[in-house]
């Protein structure tokens, strides 16, 4: 009746003056009970009670006695046993704050990871039952990409609210509209206007946008902030209601500002959200056809209905929507996902579990650490255990009290780690905002990243960890401290002999294992780094721009402006990327026998490209102005296509055939198969260039005017300074979505993600080893302490400092060693199977298996932990027999 | 504490005692000490002071259950009553008490 006992304790716990005086009053009916049987027996009443009382004995120490039958003695221990605690930590101040320091910074680390990963894939935004929520996607055919899902546009969706009856109601949203409010570049969410209503989330300033507001093709000019635009854009000024914006360069009117904690179910929030009957506005390749912009539908599903049976209605309805243009005979598939403000986990956890595991690490090694310490310090407590054994404390209540200690340090550790968490990624936040490329700067800060509050799931983490690493630093010295034996315990001598040495070379081995892990992995980045950052990029990027046209029909415009620019010397253009293909060289020609065949990439080039790009003809001629479609039957390959292709490496006037693609996706444009006249042989462009299975490129003739294409200027001067001249003078007011960067800009974002990786490693790996050389020093010298007695008597007996050196030394270098192996091992290993999974190609030019990074991280942990291990080492050597063996 | 040539009890025999009291009727604390006297003709006392903390214990291991009900003097009392799983447990702590006992009384008899 474990139950019964619960509930008896509970009530003693809560009601504790009804449950005392529930007990005084039984006590006193017995008594009188007593007494009245003695009064018919003949005694006074006075007697009577005298008797009672007498027979009863001391009602205190029996009502007493009754208390602890109550069990509240497990609440009462565990006071105890806090205190207790707490003048633990007064006689060891210094120990108690090590442990606490140590497990905090654990402890913050490994909340960082899970901050990030709960603001991605925990944190339901704050709507009204996020659950009822669901996306609703249409699937054209059965095995279709994700790209290829059809679009629901506007009149899909008003007619899915007036033809099914699944939702209670549904809204529709067209997310991640960049524009500019005073030079700021701003994102908008355009949505319908029952938004906020089937959120159900209320205005915090003014009010929401209304269906008024969005009565298709008469949508009024008025926008709603989030906080963050709010904050961002008018300082989170009360006065804001009522003001009018330009954006776009049309006026709006700010009618209301959303509560903070609200993102308009995205990870992090828009700007501002505005109608979306006025997305014509927003969208310029929309202009005029605003009926056919994909929107995303989401629905709040009727209460009691499942998902499956709404989709299954769903898809019923959409196949008979003659609007859904279908393959015939194929019904479509609607599927309804989840929607509640966070990203779908599967994929990404792939990416989380990296960073939990390294910065788990540091959490490990600071608990081995402690775990350490207390080993130590149960044997300094072992006078102290042993009284309290010995005086009938059970080795389960002295096992409780030292874990209790334990779990206190880890519950402030886990508070402070809490506050370290936040500023580490605040730090972290900042550093990359203010490091970013200026391109990646822009584009970051439309997501309106802002390390997220700490919320209760933080808490629950945090506190689980504080439980987690309690067991992983507390249970082991608890156990040990309290394997004694009593009788040399009593009499007050301290075991020297008890050297949990197993246990301590084991959690020294770890924490170099661990400290090897990480520098490897930073060695690597690193080298990596500085690889991809000399690396030549194997095109000419000193004065090259490379400018994206969103919209086309701002492209002549744009093309005007860029010649006339004084600063702007040519202009070329490219295909954006390069499809697959397959170079075949026709049968006879070119003394070959057989035709060769060739995976090739193949790009559509302006005749100046080669020129900005600075990719030189080996032989051969260049396009020329005239030559602008691959209509022209002429092609120029790569030195590598040549070599391959003829063996004299000259394929100049040769003919070949250029096959599209042999898998191409069936809805994807299929190319006709060419026979072109190779005119000239380019320059390979560096190594790396070329896409994993193909041989080179080959370029076929395109115009800066086709659309669709990437415009390359040579400029004069410094690149950057030409960018932001154009942005400034050139460009500004005519495409708003265009995109422009240095080449070099380019070419440095890789070497900057690398560097990225590479800091964090370092710092992680950075502070591995300080905790693991702190660890081994501390140890080291409490040993060195603890075996004075020992060394004085053989240094008395005749061995000589350099014996005492090694005896000390050769405690510590068999763990290093086998952490360092174990480490390296481990590192290898994880590489060996990343180098087996697809995940291979994305890891580009590392090296994962990089020597010099392994030997360069063995070599500063060595040399880290033989400075750690000398002074004790030194001390050791240092002893004076004589004095020690006075000493005792 | 009074002291009667009355031999005090064996340990661990108090819980049994009160369990087999409570069988057949629920009583307080002091009808329990009672009656255990009266059919012993007293040749067990109970310490009272000691049936109290025995009770309680007994009441969280849910062996007995304890309501409060007017008594014979017209005031409350606390009356306990045997559970299922009491039941279970006295049939347990009799049939050892039996081998316990017949096993003294031969080894005292035959010894």
């Amino acid at each position: 009746m474990i139950l019964r006992d619960l509930f008896l304790r509970i009530r003693a716990l809560v009601a504790p003056h009804r449950v005392e005086r529930e007990l005084d009053e039984e006590l006193a009916f017995h008594i009188e009970r007593e007494t009245q049987k003695h009064v018919t027996a003949g005694l006074s009443p006075v007697d009577a009670r005298t008797r009672a009382l007498a027979r009863f004995g001391p009602v205190p120490l029996a009502a007493d006695r009754c208390r602890d039958a109550r069990g509240t003695g497990f609440v009462d221990g565990l006071v105890r046993d806090i205190l207790y605690a707490f003048r633990t930590f007064r006689r060891a101040p210094l120990a108690a704050l090590t442990i606490v320091a140590t497990v905090a910074l654990g402890l913050g680390l490994v909340a960082v990871v899970f901050t990030v990963y709960s603001m991605f894939f925990l944190r339901v935004d704050a709507v009204r039952s996020p659950g009822e929520l669901f996306a609703v996607e249409l699937e054209r055919w059965a095995g279709a990409d994700a790209d290829e899902d059809g679009p629901f546009t506007r009149p899909d969706y008003d007619a899915m609210r007036r033809e099914t009856s699944v939702f209670t109601d549904a809204l529709a949203m067209l997310p991640m509209n960049v524009t500019r409010i005073g030079g700021r570049p701003t994102v908008a969410t355009l949505v319908t206007g029952n938004f906020f209503h089937v959120l159900g989330v209320q205005a915090a300033l003014g009010r929401p946008l209304l269906p008024e507001d969005d009565e298709p093709g008469a949508g009024r000019p008025v926008i709603v902030l989030s906080d963050a635009g709010w904050r961002k854009l008018f300082r989170g000024d009360r006065a804001v209601i009522g003001r009018r914006m330009v954006v776009n360069g049309a006026p709006y009117e700010i009618v209301g500002v959303m509560p903070d904690g609200f993102r308009g179910l995205g990870v992090t929030p828009p700007d501002y959200w505005a109608p979306l009957a006025l997305a014509e506005q927003f969208r310029d390749d929309a202009a005029g056809r605003a009926d056919e912009i994909a929107v995303e539908v989401i629905g709040r599903l009727k209460p009691g209905l499942s998902p499956e049976a709404a989709a299954a209605a769903l898809s019923v309805w959409a196949s008979g929507r003659a609007e859904f243009k279908t393959p015939v005979g194929r019904p479509i598939q609607v599927s309804l996902t989840p929607r509640q403000g966070t990203l779908s986990s599967d994929g990404f956890a792939l990416v989380f579990s990296p960073l939990f595991f390294a910065f788990g690490l540091i959490l490990t090694i600071g608990c081995a650490n402690v775990a350490n310490l207390l080993l130590a310090r149960g044997v300094s407590r072992q006078r102290e255990i042993g009284i309290r054994l010995s005086l009938g404390a059970s080795r389960r209540r002295l096992i409780r009290q030292l874990l209790t200690e334990s779990l206190l340090l880890s519950l402030v550790a886990a508070a402070c780690g809490l506050v370290i968490a936040r500023l580490f990624l605040e730090g972290v936040l900042y550093a990359t905002i203010t490091t970013l490329p200026p391109e990646m700067a822009q584009f970051v800060n439309l997501f309106n990243l802002a390390a997220p509050a700490p919320d209760w799931r933080m808490l629950v983490f945090v506190a689980a960890g504080a439980v987690v690493s309690t067991v992983l630093f507390g249970l082991a010295p608890a156990l040990q401290a309290t394997r004694l034996d009593l009788v040399p315990a009593m009499h007050g001598d301290v075991m020297r002999n008890v050297h949990p040495r197993r246990a301590r070379h084991a959690l020294i081995a770890v924490q170099v294992g661990a400290s090897a892990l990480l520098l490897i992995c930073a060695a690597i980045f690193l080298r990596g780094a500085v690889a991809a950052a000399t690396k030549d990029p194997g095109v000419r990027t000193s004065d090259t721009l490379r400018v994206s046209i969103d919209t086309e029909t701002w492209r002549a415009a744009v093309l005007k402006t860029l010649r006339a620019h004084p600063l702007v010397a040519v202009v070329a253009a490219s295909s954006r990327g390069s499809t697959r293909g397959v170079v075949e060289t026709s049968l006879g020609e070119g003394g070959a026998e057989t035709p060769s065949r060739v995976p090739v990439d193949q790009m559509a080039v302006s005749s100046e490209y080669f020129n900005v790009l600075g990719l030189d003809l080996v032989s051969g001629r260049g396009f020329t102005p005239t030559e602008r479609t691959a209509e022209a039957g002429v092609v120029i390959v790569s030195e590598s296509i040549a070599r391959r292709l003829w063996t004299n490496g000259s394929g100049v006037a040769q003919v070949v055939r250029l096959e599209a693609p042999p898998s191409a996706s069936p809805g994807g444009p299929s190319l006709p198969s060419r026979t072109l006249t190779v005119i000239g042989i380019v320059r390979d462009p560096g190594s790396g260039s070329s896409s994993p299975g193909t041989v080179g490129g080959v370029y076929l003739p395109t115009g800066p005017e086709s659309p669709g294409t990437y415009l390359y200027l040579r400029v004069r001067g410094n690149p950057e300074q030409a960018r932001l001249a154009l942005l400034e003078e050139g460009l500004k007011g005519l495409d708003p979505g265009f995109g422009i960067m240095t080449l070099r800009a380019g070419a440095g974002m890789q070497t900057y993600m690398l560097q990225l990786a590479f800091w964090l490693t370092v710092v992680l790996g950075g502070l591995a080893l300080v905790l693991t050389v702190s660890g081994l020093f501390s140890v080291l010298s409490y040993l060195v302490e603890q075996q004075a007695k020992e060394i004085g008597v053989r240094m008395a007996l005749g061995a000589t400092t350099r014996n005492v050196a090694g005896l000390v030394l050769s405690q510590s270098i068999r763990p290093v060693g086998i952490g360092l192996a174990a480490g390296g091992g481990l590192a290898a290993a994880v590489a060996i199977v990343l180098m087996a999974t697809p995940a291979a190609s994305e890891i580009g030019d590392l090296d994962v298996l990089d020597p010099v990074a392994y030997a360069a991280s063995a070599l500063v942990i060595a040399t880290a932990c033989l400075i750690a291990v000398s002074v004790p080492t030194l001390r050791a050597a240092r002893i004076d027999p004589i004095a020690t063996l006075r000493n005792d | 504490m009074t002291r009667h040539a009355v031999p005090d009890l064996l340990p661990g025999t108090l819980d049994l005692l009160i369990l087999r009291t409570l069988q057949t009727q629920s009583l307080h604390g002091w009808a329990i000490s009672e009656r255990i006297q009266q059919i012993s003709q007293d040749g067990l006392q109970i310490n009272q002071g000691s049936l109290y903390p025995a009770l309680h214990r007994l009441e969280h291991q849910g062996w007995i259950d304890a309501e409060w009900a007017v008594s014979e003097l017209g005031r409350r009392a606390k009356y306990y009553r045997l559970t299922a799983s009491g039941r279970r447990q006295l049939a347990v702590e009799a049939s050892e008490w039996d081998l316990m006992s017949t096993a003294i009384g031969r080894v005292m008899k035959l010894a």
